[in-house]
C-alpha cells in the first residue's frame, strides 16, 4: 500500500493513506485542474483516479523535491547532471532544469523542473521501443535504455508538463532522462534509489531532497518542500 | 580543445566583417585578460588613440572554467580595451562582470569576441551559436539596459527556434542611455546587477554605436576529466564550504562572508524577509539576493552603498538623530555615524537608487564616492541655485528618491552639471576649476589616476600601490580581511577572530613563489616602503592577473587562505586554483606556472601603457596621499591593518597616517627593480621580456623608442 508523505522540515512528517488522499480527492480535482497531476491522461483529457491504475503500474520508490524558494539560481545541479551523465557541459543535457527572470519579483524569479517520476508515466506510455521504461531492477526508476532509443521524442510530446521533463541530444538524437544517476558514468559514487544524486550533492544550498515516498503533488512545476530551517532564519531569509 | 570552444568571433563594427580567431593562438595565456591583453597588442597598432576612437579593440574574453562546474570560476567574464574614466591618460583597462553572460558565450561555441571599429548607426550583435549578426537597434536605442534585454529576449525568442533546444533567455550584455552619450562613467550591464562597471566601456560601447551583445547558446563545453571535475567540486564543498544547514556557523562576521567559505549576500542595505540569495553561474555561494519587492534585485556590495546611508540618515527618526548627536558631543565619531548605518530607517529608495544606476547604465563606484564629494561642495556653498557651480538639484532633500532620480538622469542625459559628471567627478572638477585645490585636500578623494577611492591608499596600502602602479582601481580583494577582520571586531569592542600572528602566518604560507616573506605582510609604517611591500605588490598583480582576471576565479571568494571551515583554518589556495582547471582543461599546470603566467601578463599590460606614453613621473598619487593624514575608513573608523610593533605582530593602527613622496619614489624604484624594468622610466627591458618570450614586444617599444634600459 503506497502512502503518501507530506513532507515540511517544520511541520514534520505527517502520513496519509491512499484512502485518505481518495477523500479529499474530490477538493483536490480543482487544485489539479489548474497545474497537472501525475494521473492526469493528457489525450483523452480525462482524470484517472488512483484506484483506477492499471494493478501493474508500480510508482517509483525515488524522486526529487526541490525547495525553489531555498533555490540561489546557480545552476550547480544542471552543470553536474549534465557532467556525470554525458561528460560534458550542457544545459540542455541536464534532466532538472532551473529558469530565472533577473527582473521578477522573488519567489517567482525562479522555477525549477524536474522530472516527477510520475505514478501513470506518459512517457513510457508513448514509447514505442521500450527505451523508456520502468526499471523494476532500479527501484522502479523511469529511465531510458540509450540503447533502444530511436529518437522519436514521442515521450517529449507526451510528458504533460511545461517544460517537458525530458531533454534530448540532438547530435547523438536521444532523449535523456532523470534517472536518479543510477547511470551516472562519469561520477565514482554509486547512484540510483538506494544511492547518491548528483544534483542532490552539489546543490551549495541544500535545496534538493531525495525521497523514497510519493510526495505531495504542488501544481506544474516539480514537487515542493520546505527545506529552510533554523541556518536559514539566522541569515534573515524566510522560512515560510 | 578541452574547457575551451577553439574559436574567438572578430566584429567589424565598421565594414560589417565577422572573422574567427582561433584560440589555440592565444592558448598560452590562459583565458580573460591575458588573451584580451594579447589580442589587443597584436591587432592595435596605435595604442596611443584614445578609447573613443573607431579603431580602440575591444575584447569580452571567457576563460576555459567559464560554464563549467569550478565553484566561483564559472561565471564571470574579463572586458578589456581602452578604457575613458581614467585621467589624464585613458589607459588601456579593463573591467569583469558576473552572471551568465561568459557561460553562454561557451556554449554558443565562443572563447571570447573581439570588437573594432564603429557602426554607422547603432546596432546589436545577435549571436546564436555559430551564427554572428549585426543587427539594427534604431528600436532599442534609447531604452535602458532592463528594457533593451526585455525586449531582445522577446526577439531572440521569438519564432520557436529554441523552444525545444533550450530554457534558457538569451544572455544580454547593455549599454543604457548614459553609454549612449558616450559618457566616460558608463558601465555595460546584465541582467538585473551584473556589471562592468569601471573604465567607462558603456560610453566606448556607445561610440561605437554598439548598444547590446546578446548570446544564446545550446552547445556543449567538453571537459578532459568529468569525473575529475565532479569529485573536485565535491572535495571543495566538503573541506572549504561553509555548511548552510547550520545555524552554529552562520555569522556576520566579515570572515564568514567573504572568501571561499564566506557564506550570505554582501549588501549594504537592509536585507527584506522576503528574498532569496542568489548567485552567478555555478558559483557556490551566492553573494547578492533577488527580493520579494523585485526592487535591487542581483545588486551587491558597492552598488547598495551608493545611497543607502544617506537615505538611512534621512529616514532616522528624531530619537537617533538626537542619539548621534550626544555621541558627536562626547568626541565619539564612530559610534555618531555608526548608529545611523546600523539603525538608521532606511527606505525604498535605496534599493531603487540602485535600480536606476543599473538602468540608465553608470558606474556605481564613481557615483557613490561623488555622491560624497556634490555634498561637500553644496555644504561648502560651492554648489547650488545661484552659486559659482549652478545647480538646481534638491540636495535639502538628499536621501529621498526624488533627490538621486534626478541626478542620475541629469548625468545619463547630460543636463545641466549632468553634462560635467558625465565625463567624471575628476574632469567635472577641473572644468569647476576646483580640481588641484581638492585634490590637495582631500575632498575630492580620487587619489590615483582621477578614479575613486576605494581603500585608503595611506593605510591598506597594497591597494593603492597596486592601483597606481596599473591602470585602475585594483578592486582586489585579496589582502583586504587583514583589514575587515581586525577592524571590525576592534569597532565593535571584540577581539579579533585570528591573531596577526596567526593570520599573517595563515596567508603568507600561501603565497608562492614568495611563501618565506612575512615581511610582505606588515603594514607598518617603517616597511610599507621596503622591498617586501614591493613583493607583496609583485605578487597580488601575477595572482590576479591570471588566476583572477585569465582564469576568471571570482575576487569574492578567490583566493582562499584564511578559510575558518577547516580545522587548520587554512583555505583552498595552492591547491584549489589549479585542480579545477587542471580537470576541465587536460593540462597539468602548478599554482606557480600560473604565477609566472600572471606575470608575463602583466608585463604585456605594463608595454601597452608604455606605448601608451607612460613614464615613472606620472606614477603619483593626489596630492592629500601625501599630505593629509588618513580619518580612516568611511573618513570615521579607525583602520587596523596587521603590523609588526616592537618585534611583534600585532593590528596597528594606521589612520593618521599619509605616505610620503620621497620614500614613495624609492619604492617605486624597488619595485621596478623587482620586476626588471628600467628605474628611470618604468618601462620593461629587454632582458626582461626576452626572458619570458616577449621579445617581439620588445623589438615594438624600441622601434617607438620606449624600450627600457637594463
Amino acid at each position: 500500500m503506497q502512502q503518501l508523505q507530506k513532507i515540511d522540515q517544520g511541520k514534520g512528517y505527517e502520513e496519509i493513506s491512499r484512502r485518505g488522499f481518495l477523500k479529499v480527492a474530490g477538493t483536490v480535482v480543482i487544485y489539479i485542474g489548474v497545474g497537472g497531476c501525475p494521473t492526469f491522461d493528457k489525450s483523452s483529457g480525462k482524470f484517472i483516479r488512483s484506484e483506477d491504475l492499471e494493478p501493474n503500474v508500480v510508482a517509483s520508490k525515488g524522486y526529487l523535491l526541490v525547495d525553489t524558494k531555498k533555490c540561489q539560481g546557480c545552476v550547480s545541479c544542471m552543470l553536474s547532471c549534465s557532467l556525470v551523465h554525458e561528460g560534458v557541459e550542457n544545459l540542455s543535457f541536464s534532466r532538472i532544469q532551473v529558469m530565472q527572470n533577473p527582473f521578477e519579483k522573488y519567489p517567482e524569479d525562479i522555477t525549477v523542473g524536474q522530472c516527477r517520476q510520475c505514478i501513470s508515466p506518459a512517457c513510457v506510455e508513448a514509447c514505442p521501443t521500450g527505451a523508456l521504461h520502468i526499471s523494476k531492477k532500479h527501484g522502479n526508476i523511469r529511465m531510458i535504455d540509450a540503447s533502444k532509443c530511436s529518437g522519436c521524442r514521442s515521450c517529449i510530446a507526451a510528458c504533460p508538463y511545461e517544460p517537458v521533463r525530458l531533454s534530448f541530444d540532438y547530435e547523438k538524437e536521444h532523449a535523456l532522462k532523470c534517472d536518479m544517476c543510477m547511470n551516472a558514468p562519469f561520477w565514482k559514487e554509486q547512484g540510483g534509489v538506494k544511492g547518491k544524486q548528483a544534483c542532490v550533492s552539489v546543490c551549495p544550498m541544500g535545496a534538493i531532497m531525495f525521497t523514497g515516498q510519493i510526495p505531495i503533488q504542488k501544481g506544474n512545476m516539480g514537487y515542493e518542500v520546505n527545506l529552510r530551517g533554523k541556518a536559514w532564519e539566522k541569515m534573515g531569509f524566510p522560512t515560510d | 580543445m578541452n574547457g575551451y570552444t577553439g574559436k574567438i568571433v572578430r566584429i567589424n563594427l565598421t565594414n560589417k566583417k565577422i572573422s574567427t580567431i582561433a584560440t589555440k593562438d592565444y592558448e598560452q595565456w590562459g583565458g580573460g585578460h591575458g588573451i584580451g591583453s594579447a589580442i589587443f597588442w597584436d591587432l592595435v597598432k596605435d595604442k596611443a588613440i584614445s578609447g573613443f576612437d573607431p579603431a580602440n579593440v575591444i575584447t569580452i574574453m571567457t576563460s576555459p572554467l567559464t560554464g563549467t562546474l569550478a565553484p566561483a570560476g564559472a561565471g564571470r567574464t574579463e572586458v578589456q580595451g581602452i578604457g575613458v574614466q581614467s585621467y589624464p591618460v585613458e589607459w588601456f583597462t579593463r573591467s569583469n562582470l558576473g552572471g551568465r553572460f561568459g557561460a553562454m558565450l561557451k556554449f554558443a561555441g565562443w572563447d571570447g569576441i573581439v570588437i573594432e571599429g564603429r557602426a554607422d548607426n547603432p546596432v546589436w550583435i545577435d549571436i546564436r551559436d555559430d551564427n554572428v549578426q549585426i543587427v539594427n537597434a534604431a528600436n532599442l536605442w534609447g531604452k535602458d539596459t532592463w528594457q533593451t534585454q526585455e525586449e531582445i529576449w522577446r526577439e531572440v525568442r521569438a519564432g520557436g527556434q529554441y523552444e525545444k533546444r533550450t530554457n534558457q533567455k538569451p544572455a544580454v550584455l547593455a549599454i543604457g542611455p548614459s553609454g549612449e552619450r558616450l559618457s566616460r562613467i558608463a558601465a555595460l550591464i546584465h541582467d538585473a546587477g551584473n556589471a562592468a562597471g569601471q573604465g567607462g566601456f558603456g560610453g566606448v560601447w556607445g561610440s561605437k554605436n554598439l548598444k547590446a551583445v546578446s548570446v544564446m547558446g545550446t552547445g556543449n563545453i567538453k571537459i578532459a576529466d568529468p569525473a575529475g571535475l565532479m569529485e573536485a567540486r565535491l572535495w571543495a564543498k566538503k573541506h572549504y564550504e561553509k555548511d548552510i544547514q547550520n545555524p552554529e556557523r552562520v555569522g556576520k562576521n566579515p570572515d564568514d562572508i567573504n572568501g571561499f567559505g564566506g557564506r550570505g549576500p554582501i549588501l549594504f542595505w537592509k536585507l527584506p524577509k522576503q528574498s532569496r540569495i542568489q548567485a552567478c553561474f555555478g558559483c557556490h555561494s551566492g553573494c547578492r539576493a533577488r527580493y520579494g519587492s523585485g526592487k535591487g534585485n542581483e545588486s551587491s556590495c558597492m552598488e547598495t552603498l551608493v545611497y543607502s546611508t544617506f537615505d538611512a540618515k534621512r529616514h532616522a527618526g528624531i530619537g537617533l538623530r538626537t542619539l548621534s548627536s550626544m555621541f558627536k558631543l562626547f568626541g565619539q565619531k564612530i559610534a555618531s555615524e555608526g548608529i545611523y548605518m546600523f539603525m538608521g530607517k532606511q527606505t525604498d529608495a535605496s534599493y531603487t537608487a540602485t535600480d536606476l544606476l543599473q538602468q540608465y547604465g553608470i558606474n556605481a563606484f564613481e557615483l557613490g564616492v561623488g555622491l560624497l564629494y556634490l555634498r561637500d561642495l553644496y555644504k561648502k556653498g560651492a554648489l547650488g541655485p545661484g552659486k559659482s557651480i549652478a545647480c538646481d538639484l534638491p540636495f535639502e532633500k538628499i536621501g529621498e528618491l526624488e533627490f538621486i532620480e534626478k541626478l542620475i538622469k541629469m548625468i545619463a542625459y547630460r543636463e545641466g552639471i549632468g553634462n560635467d559628471i558625465a565625463e567624471g567627478f575628476v574632469r567635472a572638477s577641473k572644468k569647476w576649476g576646483r580640481l588641484d585645490e581638492d585634490l590637495a585636500t582631500g575632498m575630492l578623494q580620487f587619489p590615483h589616476w582621477g578614479l575613486p577611492n576605494h581603500y585608503d591608499p595611506r593605510t591598506e596600502v597594497e591597494w593603492g600601490y597596486g592601483t597606481i602602479m596599473g591602470d585602475r582601481d585594483i578592486n582586489e580583494h585579496d589582502f583586504n580581511l587583514l583589514f575587515w577582520m581586525p577592524s571590525a571586531a576592534k569597532w565593535m569592542g571584540d577581539r579579533p577572530s585570528v591573531s596577526a600572528e596567526e593570520i599573517t602566518e595563515i596567508f603568507s604560507e600561501k603565497m608562492k613563489p614568495y611563501e618565506d616573506d612575512r615581511s610582505m605582510l606588515d603594514f607598518s609604517t617603517g616597511n610599507i616602503y621596503s622591498r617586501s611591500m614591493a613583493k607583496l605588490v609583485a605578487w597580488h598583480r601575477h595572482y590576479t592577473r591570471f588566476w583572477k582576471q585569465s582564469i576568471l576565479y571570482c575576487d569574492f571568494r578567490f583566493p582562499d587562505f584564511y578559510n575558518p571551515n577547516t580545522p587548520g583554518k587554512r583555505g583552498l589556495t595552492g591547491e584549489g586554483e589549479q585542480k579545477f582547471f587542471n580537470a576541465v582543461t587536460g593540462k597539468n599546470i602548478s599554482f606557480v606556472d600560473g604565477m609566472e603566467i600572471g606575470r608575463k601578463i602583466w608585463n604585456l599590460d605594463n608595454a601597452i601603457w608604455t606605448m601608451q606614453g607612460r613614464h615613472r613621473n606620472m606614477v603619483n598619487f593626489a596630492d592629500y596621499v601625501y599630505k593629509v593624514p588618513s580619518l580612516g575608513f568611511n573618513n570615521v573608523f579607525p583602520y587596523y591593518m596587521p603590523g609588526k610593533e616592537n618585534g611583534k605582530w600585532e593590528y596597528i593602527q594606521l589612520d593618521g597616517r599619509c605616505i610620503d613622496r620621497n620614500k614613495f619614489e624609492e619604492w617605486k624604484t624597488e619595485f621596478y627593480k623587482l620586476e626588471g624594468w628600467d628605474t628611470e622610466t618604468g618601462w620593461p627591458t629587454r632582458n626582461t621580456l626576452e626572458s619570458i618570450g616577449l621579445g617581439y614586444v620588445a623589438d615594438e617599444l624600441d622601434k617607438k623608442g620606449k624600450l627600457g634600459r637594463a
